[in-house]
C-alpha cells in the first residue's frame, strides 16, 4: 500500500510539472528581456547615397548605344543615386541610375512593415539598330512613305537615276518607356492583397518589307504601341497552405492601322501605294488560382495552378487591296472577331518517401483553342492583280500535356542518384501532325567526394513520333510530300550535362566547368532538318588573393551544326545546307579594394568572338560555301575610385568597346545592288567607342 | 536504497526529458541537443561581429523594430532568429577546442542546405510562392543564400543592374549565350533574368513567369500576341521554335538565318524551295532572296496579318 501511494504521489508531481513544463516549454524559447540591442545601429532618419559625373563618348555608335544610352559622341552627365528613410513605423528607399541618359531608371519602394508596401518605377530602354541607313521615303503627316519630287520609276533599281540624289538618312531607333505602379495590403497575417499597373509605350522607327510581288522596297516605317498591364491578387495563407487568386488584364494599342506607301517601281495604274496591316489593338485577360499545401507524411508537399484566359482582337480590317482598279468581292466581315481561349492547369507533387529517397511528380496542361470564325477571302495579290482564287483562315488551336516523374536517391552520403521520364503530347488542329508524343528518360549522378568537390552529371535521350503525318494538310498549301517540318517531324535526340564545381575549404581559389551536349536525329525526314548538334562548355575560375583583392578568368565555347535538305524540282532530295555556328567568350579581371585605404580598383575584360558557316551543296549548283558571318566583341572596363573621406569619393570610368561584324546580306548591299529590291544600304557594325568618365560620390545622413 | 525507490526518483528527470524533447525541438534552427541562446542577444553577436558588412544588415528589413514579425522585433530572437542559438557559440573556448559554430548560410559552409533554406522559410515561405518544390533551385539543393545577400542594403539579385551577374554564377552556359551578337540587354543590366524566369520556381515550363512560353514573351512584345486573320503557325505556338531568347550569332535572335531557317520548313514548287548559295551575294548576282532581309524583304508579317490579303503574310 505505502509503495502504491508513492507512485501516486510521483504520478501527480509528474502531471503537475507537465501541465507547468510541457507548454512552458512550447511557448517560450527564451526570456528575451535582456536583449536591448544597445548596440544595434537600426537605420533612422534619411541617408541617400549620390553620384553625379560627366561622362565623354568617342564616337557614335549604334551597336553600344543600344541600351546603354551612349548612342552618339559628345558629353553626357551622369547622376545616379540611391537612398532611404527609416523611422519606427516606415521604411523608403530610392533609387536612381543614368538619370542623365536615355537609358534613365527611377524607383521608390516604401513600406510599414506588416501592414503594406508600395513601389513606383519608371525605366527607358533605347534601342538603337543602325546608323548606316539610307532611305528615299519622306513621311507625310498621316503616316505615309511618299517618294521625293522628281522621282523616275522604273522596273529594276539600276534604273532609279534620281536615287542618289534622293538618299537620305535614317537612324533606325526606337525608345522603350516603362512605368510601374504596385503595392501589396496585409491587413492580417493571413492575407494579402495585390495590385499592379505596368505601362510600357514603345515608339520610333523600323524597317519593314513593303512587296509588290515581284519587287520590294525596305520601308523607315515609324510605330507606336503601348501596352496596360493591370495584375490584382489576393492571397491567403495559414498553417501547412496557401491559396491565391490572380486577376491580369493585358491590353495592346497600336496608334497606326495601317504603313501605307508609295511604289518607287513601275507600277501597273491603281498600284502606285500599298498598305501593310500593322499590329491590331488585342487584350487578354486571365484568371487564375494558385495553391500550395505541406502534408506531414513523407514531408510532401503539393501545388497546383488553374488559370482560365480570353485573348480578343477586333480592329476594323482594311480593304483587300489600295488599287480602285482591281473588282473585288465584299469583305466577308468587317473585323475579325478574335477568340482564344486559353486553359492551363498545373499539378506538382513533392515527398521524401524514406530518408533517403525523394519522389516528384508535375504535370502540366495547356490548351489555346482559336475560336475564331472561318471565312472565305479573296485573294488580291500584292495590290497588283486578283488570284481569282479564295482562301481560308485558319484558326490555330493545340493542347499540350507534359508529365515528368523522378525520383533521386541518396545511394551513400557522398552520391545521390537521380532518374525520371518525361512524357509530352501535343495535339494540334490545321496541321500536318494531329497527335504528336514525346518520351524522355535520364538518369544523373552527383556526387560530392568531399566538400570541395562537387560533380553532377546527367544524360538521357528522347523521342517524339506522332500518329500520322498528314501530307495532304501541307500538299493543300502547295508543300512537297516529302517535307517533315522540324517541330512536327520524328525526332531522336541524346543529351547530357556535366557540371563540376570544386573550391576547397581552405583554399582561395573556386573553379567551376559546365557542358552540354544534345545530339538530334530526324531520321524520317527526307525534306527539312535532318540532323543537329549542340556542345557548350563554360568555365569560371575566381581566386581570392587577399581579403581585398581577388582575380578571375571565364570562358565559354558553344557549337551548333545542323543539316537540312530541299529539292528545287519538287521531287526527291536534290540539294543540302548545313549551317555551323560557333561562339568563343573569354573574360578576365581583377578586384583590389583598400589600396592604401584610400583606393578601390576594378578592371573587367571580354571578349567574344561569333562565327557562322553556311555551305549549300546543290544538284544545280554544285558546292558553295559562304563568306563567314562574323562577330567580335572587345570590352574593356576600368573602374579608379578614391576616398576621400568617409563620406566623399572621387571616381574615374574608362569603358573601351569594339563590335565588328562581317554579314554578307549588308556588306556591299547599297540601296540599288539588288535589282527588285529597294534596300536602305546599312552596313555590318564596325563601331570601336571609349568611353572617360569622372565623378564624385557623397553620402548624406 | 531500494529499487522501487530508484525508479520514483528517475522516473521525474526522465520525464522532464522527454517533455523538454517535445516542447524544445520544433525549429529547424536547432543545432544540437543541448541548445542555449545567448546572454544578451544582439549585443553578444556585435561584440565580435562588428565589420561593416555584418552591420549592413541594419539598413535592411530584416531589422526593422517596428515590425513585430522582423528577427529584430519586440519579444523576436535578433541574429539568432536566423542563426540559430549562441549561447555555446558565444562564451570563450578553451584552447585548442573548436568553437560551438552557428547556423552559416552559403552552399560552401557546413550547415546543411534543407537546414539553412528550413530558416528561411520558416518566415518568408509564404512569400517565396507555391513554386520552390517544384522547380530545380530546390532538387539542386542551392542555398537561399546562394542568391540572396541579407547583410547588404541592396541585395544584389533585387537590382536589375546586378541580378544578372548573381545568376551567372552558377549558369555560365547562358551567360556565354548573353554574350553573342544579338541578345537581350542583360550584359547591359537593363533587364533582368527574373523579367522571364521565376527563379524561386514555378509550376510552369521554364519557371517561366507567365503561364506559357509566348504569354511570357508577351509581356514587353504584345505586339505579336494577335490574334491575326492569317497565323503562322510555330509563332502561336511557340517563340523559340524560331529564337533563341538568351542570344544568338543572328539578327532578331533567329536560332538560324533566313532563308534557310524558313526553308527548313517551307518547300512549295517555285522560290520557297530553290536553294541560295553564295553566287546571289552581292558580288555576284544579287539574290533578293538572299540579301537585304532576305524571305522578309517581302514576307514582312511573319509573325501574322490582320490584313484581308494577308494570307501569305505579305500584306
Amino acid at each position: 500500500m505505502n509503495a502504491l501511494k508513492g507512485y501516486k504521489n510521483t504520478a501527480i508531481l509528474l502531471f503537475a510539472i507537465g501541465s507547468i513544463v510541457g507548454p512552458a516549454a512550447q511557448a517560450q524559447v527564451t526570456d528575451t528581456s535582456e536583449w536591448l540591442c544597445e548596440f544595434c545601429p537600426f537605420e533612422s532618419g534619411q541617408q541617400a547615397d549620390v553620384s553625379v559625373g560627366a561622362s565623354s563618348v568617342s564616337d557614335d555608335s549604334a551597336y553600344f548605344g543600344d541600351a546603354s544610352g551612349y548612342s552618339e559622341e559628345g558629353v553626357y552627365a551622369n547622376l545616379d543615386g540611391t537612398g532611404s528613410f527609416a523611422s519606427d513605423r516606415h521604411r523608403l528607399q530610392w533609387q536612381a541610375e543614368d538619370l542623365g541618359l536615355d537609358s534613365r531608371v527611377a524607383a521608390l519602394r516604401g513600406a510599414r512593415p506588416g501592414s503594406f508596401d508600395y513601389n513606383v518605377a519608371y525605366r527607358q530602354i533605347p534601342r538603337h539598330q543602325s546608323f548606316t541607313s539610307d532611305s528615299i521615303f519622306l513621311q507625310s503627316d498621316d503616316g505615309t512613305l511618299s517618294l521625293p519630287a522628281g522621282w523616275v520609276r522604273a522596273p529594276l533599281t539600276s534604273g532609279f537615276t534620281e536615287l542618289n540624289a534622293s538618299l537620305e538618312r535614317r537612324d533606325i531607333e526606337s525608345e522603350r518607356r516603362i512605368i510601374e505602379v504596385g503595392g501589396n495590403y496585409l491587413p492580417s497575417s493571413r492575407f494579402k492583397f495585390s495590385a499592379n499597373y505596368r505601362r510600357q509605350e514603345r515608339d520610333g522607327l523600323d524597317v519593314y518589307g513593303g512587296s509588290y510581288f515581284t519587287q520590294s522596297s525596305l520601308l523607315p516605317g515609324s510605330f507606336d504601341y503601348a501596352t496596360d498591364v493591370v495584375d490584382f491578387g489576393i492571397r491567403y495563407a495559414a498553417g501547412n497552405g496557401i491559396i491565391s487568386l490572380d486577376y491580369y488584364v493585358s491590353e495592346f494599342g497600336n496608334s497606326n492601322t495601317e504603313l501605307r506607301w508609295e511604289n518607287p517601281f513601275t507600277s501597273s495604274p491603281g498600284s502606285e501605294f500599298a498598305a501593310l496591316a500593322r499590329p491590331p489593338d488585342n487584350s487578354f485577360q486571365q484568371l487564375s488560382l494558385s495553391g500550395r499545401y505541406r502534408f506531414s507524411t513523407f514531408q510532401t508537399v503539393a501545388s497546383f495552378t488553374v488559370a482560365m484566359g480570353r485573348m480578343e482582337q477586333d480592329e476594323g480590317f482594311l480593304p483587300y487591296t489600295t488599287n480602285p482598279n482591281l473588282a473585288v468581292s465584299p469583305l466577308p466581315r468587317s473585323s475579325l472577331d478574335a477568340k482564344i481561349d486559353t486553359t492551363n492547369f498545373a499539378f506538382n507533387l513533392s515527398s521524401l518517401l524514406f530518408r533517403k529517397l525523394r519522389v516528384k511528380l508535375n504535370y502540366r496542361y495547356d490548351e489555346r483553342d482559336n475560336q475564331t470564325a472561318q471565312n472565305d477571302w479573296s485573294r488580291v495579290i500584292a495590290d497588283t492583280f486578283v488570284s481569282g482564287e479564295s482562301e481560308t483562315n485558319t484558326p490555330y488551336s493545340f493542347e499540350r500535356s507534359v508529365l515528368n516523374l523522378s525520383a533521386e536517391y541518396k545511394l551513400f552520403r557522398s552520391v545521390r542518384i537521380s532518374g525520371g521520364y518525361d512524357r509530352k503530347t501535343i495535339d494540334r488542329d490545321f496541321q500536318e501532325v494531329a497527335e504528336q508524343t514525346e518520351d524522355t528518360g535520364w538518369g544523373g549522378v552527383r556526387w560530392r567526394p568531399s566538400g570541395a568537390w562537387d560533380i553532377d552529371f546527367r544524360a538521357g535521350a528522347s523521342e517524339r513520333d506522332m500518329d500520322q503525318y498528314n501530307e495532304t494538310v501541307g500538299a493543300a498549301l502547295g508543300q512537297n510530300p516529302l517535307m517533315r517540318k522540324y517541330n512536327l517531324a520524328y525526332r531522336y535526340r541524346r543529351f547530357g550535362e556535366i557540371r563540376i564545381a570544386v573550391s576547397p575549404a581552405e583554399s582561395p581559389v573556386a573553379l567551376t566547368i559546365n557542358g552540354l551536349y544534345a545530339d538530334d536525329e530526324y531520321t524520317k525526314s527526307q525534306l527539312g532538318i535532318t540532323g543537329g548538334d549542340d556542345l557548350r562548355i563554360a568555365s569560371d575560375l575566381s581566386w581570392a588573393l587577399s581579403e581585398n583583392a581577388s582575380v578571375y578568368l571565364s570562358g565559354g565555347s558553344e557549337n551548333i551544326d545542323s543539316e537540312q535538305l530541299g529539292s528545287e524540282l519538287f521531287a526527291a532530295p536534290d540539294w543540302r545546307a548545313t549551317n555551323e555556328d560557333h561562339f568563343d567568350t573569354v573574360g578576365a579581371g581583377f578586384r583590389i579594394m583598400q589600396i592604401g585605404s584610400k583606393f578601390d580598383l576594378r578592371m573587367d575584360y571580354t571578349r567574344s568572338d561569333g562565327t557562322s558557316k553556311i555551305f549549300v551543296d546543290s544538284t544545280s549548283g554544285g558546292v558553295s560555301q559562304f563568306p563567314d558571318l562574323k562577330s567580335t566583341l572587345d570590352f574593356l572596363r576600368f573602374e579608379l575610385s578614391y576616398r576621400r573621406s568617409d563620406r566623399l569619393d572621387y571616381t574615374m570610368k574608362l569603358r573601351y568597346q569594339k563590335f565588328v561584324a562581317e554579314d554578307w546580306s549588308l556588306e556591299g548591299v547599297d540601296p540599288a545592288t539588288i535589282p527588285v529590291v529597294l534596300t536602305m544600304g546599312a552596313n555590318s557594325y564596325d563601331d570601336e567607342v571609349l568611353i572617360v568618365g569622372l565623378g564624385v560620390r557623397y553620402l548624406f545622413d | 536504497m531500494d529499487l522501487q525507490r530508484i525508479a520514483r526518483i528517475a522516473i521525474v528527470p526522465a520525464f522532464l526529458a522527454i517533455l523538454s524533447t517535445v516542447g524544445g525541438a520544433q525549429t529547424s534552427s536547432e543545432i544540437g541537443p543541448n541548445v542555449s541562446y545567448s546572454r544578451k542577444g544582439a549585443d553578444t553577436c556585435l561584440a565580435c561581429h562588428d565589420d561593416e558588412a555584418i552591420l549592413a544588415l541594419f539598413k535592411t528589413r530584416h531589422a526593422v523594430p517596428g515590425d513585430p514579425r522582423s528577427p529584430f522585433g519586440h519579444g523576436q530572437l535578433q541574429c539568432e532568429s536566423c542563426h540559430g542559438p549562441g549561447g555555446e557559440h558565444a562564451p570563450r573556448v578553451r584552447r585548442g577546442q573548436e568553437r560551438p559554430p552557428v547556423i552559416d548560410f552559403g552552399s560552401d559552409k557546413d550547415t546543411p542546405v534543407d537546414v539553412q533554406n528550413g530558416t528561411c522559410l520558416a518566415c518568408h515561405d509564404v512569400d517565396v510562392g507555391i513554386g520552390w518544390h517544384a522547380g530545380p533551385h530546390d532538387s539542386d539543393e542551392i542555398a537561399c543564400a546562394d542568391c540572396h545577400v541579407s547583410h547588404a542594403a541592396l541585395d544584389p539579385v533585387l537590382q536589375t543592374s546586378t541580378q544578372a551577374d548573381v545568376c551567372f554564377d552558377c549558369h555560365q552556359l547562358q551567360r556565354s549565350e548573353t554574350l553573342k551578337a544579338f541578345s537581350h540587354p542583360l550584359f547591359e543590366g537593363k533587364m533582368e533574368c527574373a523579367g522571364c524566369h521565376s527563379p524561386h520556381g514555378a509550376t510552369t515550363i521554364d519557371q517561366m513567369i507567365r503561364q506559357t512560353v509566348n504569354d511570357t514573351c508577351y509581356e514587353c512584345h504584345a505586339e505579336k500576341r494577335g490574334p491575326y486573320l492569317w497565323e503562322h503557325a510555330p509563332v502561336s505556338e511557340d517563340c523559340s521554335l524560331c529564337h533563341a531568347p538568351h542570344g544568338s550569332n543572328h539578327p532578331g535572335m533567329l536560332s538560324s538565318r533566313a532563308p534557310l531557317l524558313c526553308q527548313s520548313c517551307h518547300s512549295q514548287s517555285g522560290h520557297p524551295s530553290i536553294p541560295q548559295d553564295a553566287g546571289g551575294l552581292a558580288t555576284g548576282m544579287p539574290s533578293q532572296f538572299l540579301l537585304g532581309q532576305s524571305c522578309l524583304n517581302c514576307h514582312e508579317q511573319v509573325h501574322g496579318s490582320n490584313h484581308p490579303s494577308g494570307s501569305k503574310l505579305m500584306r
